[in-house]
């Protein structure tokens, strides 16, 4: 794969959130020698498949559940589409809805609901003991095991440039319910909040000339092979529990370390950096919309430009108190309060339906960017699925029929389009077998074994 | 130098096993209150994890070791939180991305720190590869690593920062580049473990058992981050070097100087921003507070409410002198102008400088009653008994409440006109609640004289305001009217001064504390109390126990607490300097 990489002064166009008015390509008077991917390589020519990719989206507080579920298990028109649902009409087709599937594993073990609900949704498995506070006092620690995000990424993201992409819409601290991404029991990833330090994390050292960047990952390597020394001789000097520490650290530097060489290997003519609104203050409730799309371009083009293959976008933490009253003036209160008020007053559902409208808007917004990134004969989002989920099905911390939903086949393996339920209520763990399975993972089980018994059914076919 | 070691069982930590039925608590307590004296005869140091930096400490210590005051750090992941506080050794995790933010801080600050580096090593102007560039290499490693490090580096340490040196002059930009040498040579040192973390291995002999003291430069260390949050100074060095930090007078003596520092000020200011929450004052814009209801709220405010605070605590520890009891009743905070305003104060501070204000005695006692926590621990369009009564629970008595059921059910509608507390007593009525709520509620009720935003009010929605509350399962119980008598009635809770020394453990040894430390809390809870409950004097306290001066020696499995071995072939550097000081003042 040849590096792609930019000229010093096409990227100082490029940073520090300055739009950047043409396509990246084209700036860089580079559009034909790197052309897509597909051309360069033959991939396509040769029928070879173009990259599986696998995107997180973690919404809080549960859903409306009766305005969540489609009417039919058919999804021909979009008619049948929940109120909920309903933003993702023109992508009808292409989801798969999900019932009776339920966060078994999320109802026993350590820590609060919350803590449960969003610790355990990407791993499966019952919370560590700990010390965090939370509504069950300081019981929970952090979630017990690798999440199915990074056990795809083991599967599918070694080869590029970062292993997977954590982004953050307003989620602060580092508490357990600020995360969802686990490289394994007790190592969190932390999101990243900043579309800005997102997209110097992604762009910035593509955009040197290639011999300075051949410099720097020298001396980049030069450094950290001795950081990593330093860290493997200290460790043997060190406690059981310490040298687990330096471990962790260690393993980091050696990502980092086995990673200098690799660069954008666009598999897509749409690659291109994406062009940042400048000045959206990722701290400010008010400018989320404005954030998630920001957030939602850099994720798309990191896919597109193959930087990574495996993505998640968390919104807010859980239990959020943020009053998302960008939504409209009815919204003056906590998403998490507000969500425990429940549905009864037609109102408060109301104000709760706009909410998960509103997530629903930002999955549709996903789908038709990624649909709009050309790759091979069709699209990017040919070979990407898209795993909404959410810590609870409703607000008052049901565990139950979650509202799961699938967006895209990955290349073929999910039959979509349809809302497909368990004929008996089944762990999550099987959901997330299913996703392994689409990204070609040769795997019967994940997470704790006791709530797994194999793939969802009725997915593939 | 003998030091008594058997110590007297304060009564505030036998408050708290009193209580242990219902709430979490210390470990291994017993759980009647008859429990016998602990006899502390012998050095217990407990757990000593090494400890990562935190943001600030990585910046205070980039500012003190190489004057760049950039604080890369402030865009660094934030660290993971635990017991509430983000110093947790067990709890920080290092991510890929937050290693790539050490990576690329270390290559900033080496960038602008290597030509000052030249200048130390001018002989590497003229042949980078020559030997006296070598020599003088290898001086500054000595000398730079040595503040970097905080402690002397071995010469094996020495020879591989001069290997690296000599491999970056080949990779930078011109044919021999020193500087590009240099800059790897830093950028290496600020990615090292024995940077990022407070390395401590201890001094090679155990004094009793597998009990070691720390070397002089482990001690230097762990009193500069306790007390400034960043590396030794000069004196902390010279104290090291001449191994002049062995004995407990000795450390004392240097932690009473460190407290006349300012930098002890911005220390103890970061350990309240997080025991009490203030912190988090400015994440009530996230939520603000409903505009119809509080048209004077403005994002604006909350900086101010966090300042009042942080100016009262630390106007009180550090010019008062206070103790526990004043935090709770001093009649007066410290505010500008513009805060003044906000509290309808007259006669107030004219200018933007924040000064000491008296206020109205009945109305006010402490941080407890200051407009920050109240709107903190509230909710946009009202108060919250729950939350401002689990803050009392929870952080000042260090009570941990029951957890509610797994799957909540949905309360009660909110009827707006009624009060706050007609519409909690509502909530109480249902028996899957109360469990958990009369706990909370009874005291948060207390501070009903204060809305959302912490002003004082009379009445509420047209009806007189019912502040009465009640203190159960506590050494103060019993029924109370209003804040300002809870707040008295804190001041004179022994089980919150045990709170108090158990968080600033917390915070002060980056651990929780375990049945292990009982002699080391006694330790500084006798101090404390000899002083009346100074809270400067639990500072220095903090640096005279048995959890603070020692460790257990790791053995070569890699097991702290076996017996010693391991370390006997290391650590050349890191003892220099360091005298056997526990063995010098004898034990019984």
């Amino acid at each position: 794969m040849k590096p792609f990489q930019l000229s010093r002064r096409a990227a100082l166009r490029g940073l520090g959130g300055a739009a950047l008015a043409l396509p990246f390509l084209e700036v860089m008077g580079c559009s034909k020698r790197l052309a897509p991917a597909s051309e360069q390589t033959g991939r396509a020519a040769l029928g070879a498949e173009f990259p599986k990719r696998f995107v997180v989206i973690y919404t809080p507080n549960g859903t409306v559940p009766p305005d969540f579920w489609p009417s039919s298990t058919q999804l021909q028109n979009g008619e049948e589409l929940s109120p909920i649902l309903a933003p993702l009409k023109d992508h009808n087709e292409d989801l798969l809805v999900l019932g009776n599937v339920s966060a078994l594993s999320a109802l026993v073990g350590p820590g609060d609901a919350h803590q449960k609900g969003t610790g355990q949704c990407l791993t499966a498995r019952a919370m560590q003991e700990g010390d965090f506070p939370g509504d069950a006092g300081l019981s929970c620690g952090w979630a017990d095991g690798i999440s199915v995000d990074q056990e795809i990424a083991n599967h599918i993201g070694t080869r590029t440039k970062f292993l997977s992409l954590e982004l953050g819409v307003l989620v602060y601290g580092a508490a357990v319910g600020a995360r969802i991404a686990y490289r394994g029991p007790a190592q969190p990833l932390p999101p990243e909040n900043s579309p800005y330090t997102a997209f110097d994390r992604l762009f910035s050292d593509l955009s040197i000339t290639p011999e300075a960047a051949t410099t720097k990952s020298e001396q980049r390597r030069a450094v950290l092979d001795k950081v990593a020394a330093d860290y493997k001789r200290l460790q043997r000097r060190l406690g059981a529990a310490d040298q687990e520490k330096l471990a962790g650290h260690l393993a980091s530097v050696e990502d980092i370390a086995s990673r200098l060489d690799r660069g954008v290997a666009p598999t897509s003519a749409a690659c291109a950096a994406p062009v940042l609104t400048p000045d959206i203050d990722p701290d400010k409730v008010a400018s989320m919309p404005e954030l998630t799309r920001l957030q939602l371009d850099l994720m798309a083009m990191a896919l597109a430009c193959d930087l990574t293959r495996v993505a998640s976008l968390q919104f807010t933490n859980s239990a959020t108190t943020k009053v998302l009253s960008f939504l409209g003036p009815d919204i003056t209160e906590g998403h998490h309060p507000m969500a425990h008020n429940g549905y009864a007053d037609p109102a408060n559902r109301q104000r709760l339906m706009k909410i998960s409208r509103f997530y629903a808007e930002q999955v549709a917004y996903l789908i038709a960017k990624l649909k709009s990134m050309p790759e091979g004969n069709g699209s990017v989002f040919d070979n990407t699925v898209i795993f909404w989920t959410n810590e609870h099905a409703d607000g008052n911390h049901l565990r139950q029929n979650i509202p799961y939903v699938l967006a895209g086949n990955a290349g073929g393996h999910f039959k979509t389009g349809r809302f497909v339920s368990q004929t008996k209520q089944v762990g999550h763990n099987n959901l997330l077998v299913s996703l392994l399975q689409a990204m070609g993972v040769d795997t019967e089980s994940f997470g704790d074994p006791k709530y797994c018994t194999g793939p969802l059914t009725g997915l593939t076919s | 130098m003998a030091e008594p070691r058997s110590l007297r069982w304060p009564i505030g930590l036998l408050f708290l096993a009193s209580c242990s039925g219902q709430f979490g608590d210390l470990p291994g307590n017993d759980e009647d209150g008859e429990a016998t004296a602990p006899l502390c005869t012998a050095i217990e140091p407990g757990e000593s994890p090494l400890r990562r930096m935190t943001r600030v400490e990585y910046d205070n210590t980039i500012s003190d070791l190489l004057g760049d005051d950039s604080r890369p750090a402030r865009g660094f992941v934030p660290e993971e939180e635990s017991l509430g506080f983000n110093n947790q050794a067990a709890a920080l995790v290092v991510s890929p991305l937050l290693a790539e933010q050490y990576m690329a801080a270390a290559e900033g600050i080496a960038a602008r720190a290597a030509g000052k580096l030249l200048g130390e090593a001018p002989a590497c102007r003229e042949a980078a590869g020559g030997e006296a560039c070598r020599g003088e290499v290898a001086a500054l490693v000595a000398s730079f690593g040595k503040r970097a490090f905080r402690r002397p580096l071995a010469e094996d340490e020495i020879a591989d920062f001069v290997a690296l040196f000599r491999r970056g002059i080949a990779l930078g930009d011109a044919p021999d580049d020193a500087s590009t040498g240099l800059a790897l040579l830093l950028q290496a040192m600020l990615q090292s473990p024995h940077f990022l973390y407070r390395v401590e291995l201890g001094m090679p002999d155990p004094v009793e058992g597998d009990v070691a003291p720390l070397t002089s430069y482990e001690v230097a260390s762990r009193l500069s981050y306790l007390l400034w949050g960043t590396m030794p100074d000069e004196a902390l060095f010279a104290a090291a070097e001449q191994g002049a930090l062995g004995t407990a007078a000795e450390i004392e003596a240097q932690a009473r100087r460190m407290l006349e520092d300012p930098r002890a000020r911005e220390a103890v200011k970061g350990f309240h921003r997080q025991w009490l929450g203030l912190a988090k004052i400015d994440e009530i814009a996230a939520g603000g507070k409903d505009p119809e209801l509080y048209p004077e709220y403005r994002d604006e405010l909350l900086p101010l409410f966090q300042a009042e605070t942080e100016a009262f605590l630390d106007h009180a520890i550090f010019e008062q002198d206070a103790s526990v009891s004043a935090l709770f009743t001093a009649p007066y905070s410290m505010m500008n102008r513009e805060l003044a305003e906000f509290y309808g104060v007259e006669g107030g501070p004219k200018g933007d400088a924040f000064e000491r204000v008296e206020l109205d005695p009945s109305q006010r006692a402490g941080f407890v009653t200051q407009a920050g926590l109240l709107s903190l621990y509230a909710k946009p369009n009202r108060s919250s008994p729950v939350h401002r009564g689990r803050f009392v629970r929870q952080s000042l008595l260090c009570q941990i409440p029951p957890p509610p059921p797994d799957v909540v059910p949905e309360p009660p509608m909110v009827d707006p006109t009624k009060t706050t507390r007609e519409q909690f007593s509502q909530h109480v009525s249902d028996p899957g609640c109360r469990s958990c709520h009369t706990l909370l509620d009874p005291i948060g009720f207390g501070f009903e004289h204060y809305d959302a935003l912490g002003r004082w009010r009379d009445a509420e929605n047209g009806i007189p305001v019912d502040a009465s509350g009640e203190l159960t399962q506590t050494d103060i119980d019993g029924p109370f009217d209003g804040a300002v008598e809870l707040a008295h009635r804190l001041a004179q809770s022994e089980q919150v001064r045990a709170c108090v020394v158990k968080q600033w453990f917390r915070f002060g040894y980056g651990r929780a504390e375990q049945s292990a430390d009982t002699c080391s809390l006694a330790q500084a809870t006798q101090a404390f109390e000899a002083s009346g409950y100074n809270i400067r004097a639990l500072l220095v306290a903090l640096t005279q126990t048995d959890a603070f001066r020692y460790r257990r020696l790791i053995n070569a499995g890699g097991n702290a607490g076996g017996n010693a071995g391991g370390n006997a072939g290391g650590n050349a550097g890191g003892n220099a300097g360091g005298t056997p000081a526990g063995a010098a003042e004898g034990e019984p």
